[in-house]
């Protein structure tokens, strides 16, 4: 590998990664900063190394995710596990003890934001085709797994966790049940290091139940037979693969029932995507018939019937926060204040931010949220435990709690808002997170090249 | 001219017999017939103003001979004494497609592009411009339809080809059963026109605008062909276009903006078009009162929705059911308002509601006096033949209708429609009016009560044994009643079957046979007794009008019904953001007046009268202006079927009832550039507006703006996401896309030269010279070569931005603003040496697509660093909601300070747009847009208060909720009005939801 290095001389790094040069003792991300700082590298920086020493963070204003919010903590990891959560005026701390010691004063500190319903690594360009890997052929693939096709290398993943993104749900796309889903931390060689959850959501777009006008009555015809027969298809297909997986005798093995058996065992749940209110009310009608565990994605007219969810116990995955009404006549202001509705009406919720690069924003999703009705460690909560619960990793993250995974981010300021966010410091399970991203290299060559800053 | 015409028609007409097709050979004996009718003792509507009560008509050859009170008629005449009757003049439709062909749809499914008429010959350019087409040589009568139309009273039609744009003329026709040659009145009686390129299977005009943009052109080259044009090439559709502008001209524009626009055109070349809408004139009846043009009004009101699924109804909106509601006042209104307007069947899914509907409007508030003109006078009048039809005079055409009475209630009968003189029975005349109670005696038997009542022609019939009504069924044929009913109760058992005659009338004695129960034959007579009290049928059109509902502007969700005027209102210690010298100022007081900005400064006193509101730790800022915006625009903003359409404006087709523009004026947003899309090099003229909500189209256009025009470059420009078949037009590549430029803009250079040379010469008089043809897209180009019209260039990857340049450079202007300009901090400093006026980006997008592969959130910050005029746009009617957030992206990657970035979204874009002098900071004198913010409005709490425009609230959000309050109610309202249409048997139809399309410059999103 060829080697460059910086004026002073300094081996900095090689053309394929980033080395971090860990010394234990002298372990500031700050230096690391500064490295990546140097030169331009096509590639992304490389994942952080598991942790060797002791972190402790102090002063920092900490958002546990839970609810809670410790005005002035001390917050400590090792071998990537909280080993302290506390308030910093209300313990001694003995700060020679860790091997390092980040100064959070002024600063605030969160739970790594977990991003559902994402396509992240599986597509890099939009238009590109050969770089679309979301959208399988045919109706019925409950056996695609999203996992395989997750790139790990793909440019949008750092951009993503530069802003707080720490964890995301990678979701197949298309059809009538897309594949499953698994969770993936944003930070990995490959994907079998990345992953958090495997295939752990099955996800099902409930077909469309209202007739899109067309003024033509042979059409709109078509489109309510269409509609009828997709909603045979599925119950059909549901019906089918229970009886076959009730099958005792020994048969012809069917992939696509095969992969039905965690969701009718109740070991995951189906994440059935729509927008309207009679598509929710037929989803949980199914969901239940079918005894399987559902959880409502999109969800723009969750509030409309907020009692049938909660009354279910579904959960509810709120499509971001900057949408447009879905009907000329709504208020407004629906899309902005639709979580502090169903906060309101005790449904539990989480906030996503659909897409790949656009999931930066998703903390933004949430911020807006709060502008409109929930309170601040609610917003915080819509994109850290709640989204952890609703994906069954709440044991290892979504909130900072002694025993849990090390996976958080310090930022400047408010990281809800985009006056403040300004994320200096991420770490995944206590591996150090490389905050650096191809636009923040072409800022720097740039400001180089005009002599800015 | 043509006065003198028809005169001398009727002068020929009224000279001895006419003989029918004098040049046809005879088969058989010939059968001249020269009858003479009288029509007496009928109460005669002779026009819609005239009423002769017991009044005489002559006629003979299909002309009146003479109308009036006392005429006595020819010994030879047959006489019909039309006692207790009425004559009406025959209904005329001048919006028909009787007698034609049907329109086929355009078949082609290559995919390929299609880039010139596949019509053969020496006609024009474009397939959809049809002028050529003569209805008069196409026309096949056609006896059912014209059978159909004679039973609803009409007696004559306009046939009109209804495909294309300039679709030719058509020909005035009767409705008799007659060979062609004798049916036509007026050959070519109007011209036609409308926005639809119907079966064309040309690309262009993939747009609206386009469409707008081809008639305008057409129109100028027809003006050229006439002044020598012809010198250089032979032109049929051009020719016909010129020889078709004295004819009347009838316009199809579709709905009421598109009315608008059609009346832009008529004004612009001194036309008068004839409109005809969709019935939903009510809800901008002001301004097309000001429009000063005739209507063709349909009666095709939309049909209620089932609403019994309250899911479904959440689909139907304020405006589908406030439209419903209305609609049946059309014309009622259009009448109110004074204009001139001819009713039509067309657009009527069934033909046979005509009368239910004219009935419902005419129970909505139509005079029965408007409606007979409209249907008669008027389409006679704007097809210049009111001195041959459409009234009854001596020496006019002799088409009528014969009714029982009064034709527009809703028991009268039509029994016959005269069509130039040949008599056409829709109902028996001699039908008497049996309704009424009897006492039936049967001989050897006992006598039963009859009732018969029902409708005229159709009586019904019910028979009561003691009190048990028992229904009978009661026929006739001729003069010969035949009753039958089953006696279940009473002995004999079984069916009585009588058939009988009127022996006697006044009062009715009706006698004949009975077939009887046990199989015996016996003699029956049935003896009026009385009047049966007829009960109306539950009718829908009752009296409506009593509690019109309000028309809203627009007509639909968060709709005024008063339009909100400019208010004098002081801010009160408010953080205001200047934008100008002074900064953010803390506790400071601004005040508006007259629409504009009073005073900016501390402790202002409140001056009588005005509005104080206590802005205490509230923020006001400047409006937000949205340099990239694709809301309020109708049908497409790309006209992307040629590289370059410079010809086509955004202004043309602004859509005042989006309802984006409602939300982003609650998002903050004041003014928007409307801009065509970037799916060609050379796109369309762009429109800035302001968000005036409520107001028409017209009234949203930013005043005395010099006008801009939209370019493109790189993937959506070489069709690199348009599929396999889209790869023949040029250019494909962006090496094309230069010479695109180059070839442009140096014809529009020899252009110009030509035309300054042209305007100079002293030979333009004489005959031989060909003149310039004037072309609205070169001159659009030539007035970039002038800088008088200013550049938005949508713009990604760094070589292109450059090329753009250097075009610039070498044709001596200068590119305004380059839009999106992802890859500006890679140029930014050429765009700074160039002299660029804007650079307008995304804060944060990319990876979209190839070429947005290397956009960085830093862009902005960087050109912003570099000296560069930045702006944050939207490019979406959901992100323009929010564009302070998006500003703030600039604090945040980049660092660019808060007072700057604010700038992003406010002063900066008013700079590239050439209003900065209006709007964009808080000055004294510029335009009151502002802002009441609850917070800093850079962050993510920000929610906008109020919004004023022009010193206007428009938008208000403690007014917004109670308008959610009203639109509610008002909905529920109107839905148990639907329920109650439908619980009264009207059709109904299923909800479906209204596609909203979002558009974007790259295509159109349809959710």
């Amino acid at each position: 590998m060829r080697k460059f290095t910086n004026q002073n001389g300094i081996i900095i790094f090689n053309q394929y990664r980033y080395t971090t040069m860990y010394t234990p003792k002298i372990f500031t991300l700050i230096f690391i900063i500064c490295l990546s700082a140097i030169g331009m590298n096509a590639q992304n920086p490389a994942p952080g190394e598991k942790q060797k020493g002791t972190v402790l963070i102090m002063n920092a204003k900490a958002h546990l995710g839970n609810g809670k919010i410790i005005e002035n903590s001390a917050i400590a990891f090792e071998n990537g596990k909280l080993t302290l959560v506390a308030d910093a005026t209300m313990i001694r701390i003995d700060k020679r003890k860790y091997d390092l010691v980040i100064d959070g004063t002024g600063k605030q500190i969160y739970p790594g934001f977990i991003s559902l319903n994402t396509t992240i690594g599986l597509v890099e360009i939009d238009l590109i085709r050969a770089t679309r890997d979301m959208n399988e052929v045919g109706e019925l693939n409950p056996n695609v797994r999203s996992i395989i096709a997750y790139n790990t290398d793909s440019r949008i993943i750092p951009t993503v966790r530069s802003n707080g993104v720490l964890l995301a749900e990678v979701v197949p796309q298309g059809g009538l049940i897309s594949g499953q889903s698994s969770v993936v931390n944003l930070d990995a060689w490959n994907w079998e290091d990345a992953s958090v959850a495997l295939d752990m959501g099955m996800h099902l777009n409930w077909p469309r139940m209202f007739i899109p006008r067309f003024d033509n009555a042979e059409r709109e015809e078509k489109i309510r037979k269409d509609m009828k027969e997709n909603l045979e298809t599925l119950e059909t297909f549901f019906n089918e693969a229970a009886a076959y997986l009730k099958s005792t005798k020994d048969v012809e093995s069917n992939l696509r029932f095969e992969s039905m058996r965690k969701l009718f065992n109740g070991t995951t749940k189906l994440y059935v995507h729509c927008n309207f209110v009679k598509e929710i009310v037929a989803a949980v009608d199914f969901a239940k018939r079918h005894n399987i565990k559902m959880v409502l994605v999109g969800a723009n007219d969750a509030w409309r019937v907020s009692s049938l969810l909660k009354e279910n116990n579904i959960s509810v995955i709120i499509n971001g926060t900057h949408n447009l009404p879905q009907r000329e006549d709504e208020d407004i202001d629906i899309s902005y204040k639709l979580p502090y509705l169903l906060k309101t009406a005790g449904v539990d919720f989480a906030i996503c931010a659909d897409g790949s690069w656009q999931v930066r924003n998703l903390c933004f999703q949430a911020g807006t949220a709060m502008a409109y009705g929930l309170t601040e460690a609610e917003a915080v909560s819509s994109i850290t435990s709640s989204p952890a619960r609703i994906l069954g990793i709440d044991s290892l993250v979504g909130t900072l709690e002694e025993g849990k995974d090390a996976t958080l981010f310090i930022s400047e300021g408010n990281a809800l808002d985009m006056r403040t966010n300004h994320v200096t410091h991420a770490f995944i399970s206590g591996r150090t997170v490389n905050l650096d991203n191809a636009q923040k290299e072409l800022n720097k060559k740039y400001l180089e090249k005009y002599k800015l800053d | 001219m043509i006065r003198i015409y028809s005169c001398l028609a009727l002068l020929l007409f009224s000279i001895g017999g006419i003989k029918a097709q004098e040049t046809f050979p005879v088969n058989g004996t010939s059968d001249p017939k020269h009858i003479t009718y009288v029509f007496k003792n009928a109460r005669i509507v002779s026009d819609y103003q005239t009423v002769i009560d017991s009044g005489t008509m002559i006629i003979r050859d299909g002309i009146i001979q003479n109308i009036g009170k006392n005429l006595i008629g020819p010994k030879d005449a047959i006489v019909f004494d039309l006692k207790g009757k009425s004559i009406y003049p025959s209904f005329i439709d001048i919006y028909s497609d009787y007698g034609l062909s049907e329109i086929k749809k355009p078949q082609r499914d290559d995919g390929a592009p299609q880039f010139l008429s596949s019509v053969k010959g020496a006609y024009g350019w474009n397939q959809a411009v049809r002028p050529e087409f003569n209805a008069c040589q196409n026309f096949n009568a056609d006896e059912k339809k014209a059978e159909e139309l004679r039973k609803l009273g009409f007696g004559s039609v306009l046939c009109t080809n209804k495909d294309g744009i300039f679709r030719g003329t058509s020909a005035f026709v009767l409705l008799a059963d007659k060979k062609e040659n004798e049916l036509i009145l007026e050959a070519k009686a109007a011209a036609n026109l409308s926005f639809n390129k119907g079966s064309s299977t040309q690309d262009y005009p993939g747009s609206l605008m386009g469409a707008i943009a081809l008639i305008r052109q057409s129109y100028y080259d027809a003006k050229w062909y006439q002044d020598g044009g012809y010198l250089k090439e032979y032109n049929i559709s051009l020719e016909a276009i010129n020889s078709q502008k004295i004819l009347p001209q009838v316009f199809d524009a579709g709905d009421k903006q598109n009315e608008f626009r059609a009346a832009a055109i008529a004004k612009e070349f001194g036309i008068n078009y004839i409109l005809k809408g969709d019935g939903s004139e009510f809800e901008r009846v002001a301004e097309i009162k000001a429009l000063q043009q005739s209507l063709i009004v349909a009666l095709n009101f939309p049909q209620a929705y089932d609403l019994s699924d309250p899911y479904d109804a959440l689909n139907i909106s304020l405006h589908d059911m406030k439209h419903w509601e209305l609609a049946p006042y059309n014309p009622a209104i259009l009448e109110e308002h004074g204009i001139n307007f001819a009713l039509t069947l067309s657009d009527l899914k069934n033909k046979t509601d005509f009368w239910k509907n004219l009935r419902k409007a005419i129970a909505n508030g139509l005079s029965e006096q408007q409606a007979l003109k409209s249907l008669t006078y008027t389409p006679a009048q704007l097809l210049n033949q009111e001195q041959k039809i459409g009234s009854l005079k001596n020496g006019m055409i002799a088409n009528f209708v014969i009714s029982s009475g009064n034709i527009f209630e809703k028991e009268s009968v039509l029994y016959e429609n005269w069509i130039k003189g040949i008599r056409y029975t829709i109902n028996d005349p001699g039908m008497q009016d049996i309704r009424g109670n009897y006492t039936i005696n049967i001989k050897g038997d006992k006598s039963y009560r009859l009732k018969v009542a029902g409708e005229l022609m159709s009586p019904e019939f019910t028979i009561y044994q003691d009190t048990i009504p028992v229904k009978a069924q009661g026929t006739r044929i001729s003069t010969l009643w035949n009753i039958s009913f089953e006696s279940k109760k009473k002995a004999p058992l079984g069916l009585y079957r009588l058939s009988g005659t009127i022996m006697k009338s006044d009062p009715i004695v009706l006698a004949g046979d009975v077939l009887m129960p046990g199989g015996n034959w016996s003699t029956w007579s049935a003896s009026f007794d009385s009047t049966a009290r007829i009960v109306h049928k539950s009718d829908s059109a009752a009296k409506d009008s009593l509690h019109r509902a309000d028309v809203l502007f627009p007509n639909m969700a968060f709709g005024w019904t008063k339009l909100p005027v400019p208010k004098e209102v002081l801010f009160k210690n408010a953080t205001v953001w200047t934008n100008e010298s002074a900064g953010i100022i803390k506790n400071a007081d601004v005040l508006i007046s007259g629409g504009k900005i009073k005073e900016v400064g501390k402790n202002l006193k409140v001056p009588a009268g005005a509005i104080e509101i206590d802005a205490t730790g509230k923020h006001l800022t400047s409006g937000i202006i949205d340099e990239h915006s694709h809301i309020a625009v109708s049908h497409s903003v790309n006209e992307a079927t040629q590289s370059s359409s410079a010809e086509v404006r955004i202004g043309d087709v602004v859509d005042a009832d989006d309802i984006n523009i409602y939300r982003q004026l609650a998002g903050g947003v004041t003014t928007s550039h409307l801009l065509h899309g970037s799916a060609n090099a050379i796109g369309g003229q762009t429109q800035l507006i302001k968000l005036r909500w409520g107001q028409p189209a017209e009234k949203l256009k930013f005043e005395n703006w010099p006008g801009f025009i939209k370019f493109a470059l790189g993937e959506n420009v070489k069709q690199s996401h348009w599929g396999d078949k889209q790869v023949l037009r040029f250019p494909q590549t962006r090496m094309g896309v230069e010479q695109v430029y180059a070839d442009y803009f140096t014809r529009a250079a020899e252009y110009a030269k030509l035309n300054k040379l042209n305007a100079t010469l002293k030979t333009k008089n004489k005959s031989g010279f060909v003149p310039v043809r004037k072309d609205i897209e070169l001159d659009a180009l030539v007035e970039i070569l002038e800088s008088k019209r200013f550049i938005t260039c949508h713009s990604y990857v760094q070589s292109e931005i450059n090329m753009l340049m250097h075009i610039a450079d070498s044709f001596g202007f200068k590119v305004n603003t380059f839009t999106h300009i992802l890859e500006g901090y890679k140029v930014a400093d050429k765009m700074k040496l160039h002299g660029v006026s804007g650079a307008s980006t995304f804060s944060d997008w990319w990876g979209y697509k190839f070429e947005v592969y290397e956009a960085s959130p830093y862009n902005g910050a960087i050109m912003h660093k570099m000296g560069l005029n930045v702006s944050y746009n939207s490019d979406d009617a959901e992100m323009a909601r929010r564009l302070n957030q998006e500003a703030a992206k600039a604090v945040m990657y980049g660092g660019v300070s808060e007072e700057d970035a604010w700038k992003f979204v406010t002063l900066n874009p008013a700079k590239m747009l050439h209003v900065d002098d209006r709007v964009g900071s808080i000055k004294v004198g510029k335009d009151a847009d502002l802002v009441l913010w609850s917070d800093n409005p850079l962050s993510v709490l920000a929610r906008p208060l109020q919004t004023y425009v022009d010193g206007i609230s428009y938008y208000d959000a403690v007014r917004d909720e109670q308008m959610r309050k009203e639109n509610t109610a008002e909905k529920a309202r109107i839905a148990n009005r639907m329920n109650e249409a439908k619980s009264k048997g009207d059709e109904t139809k299923k909800p479906t939801s209204k596609r909203i399309i979002l558009k974007h410059c790259d295509d159109e999103e349809i959710h």
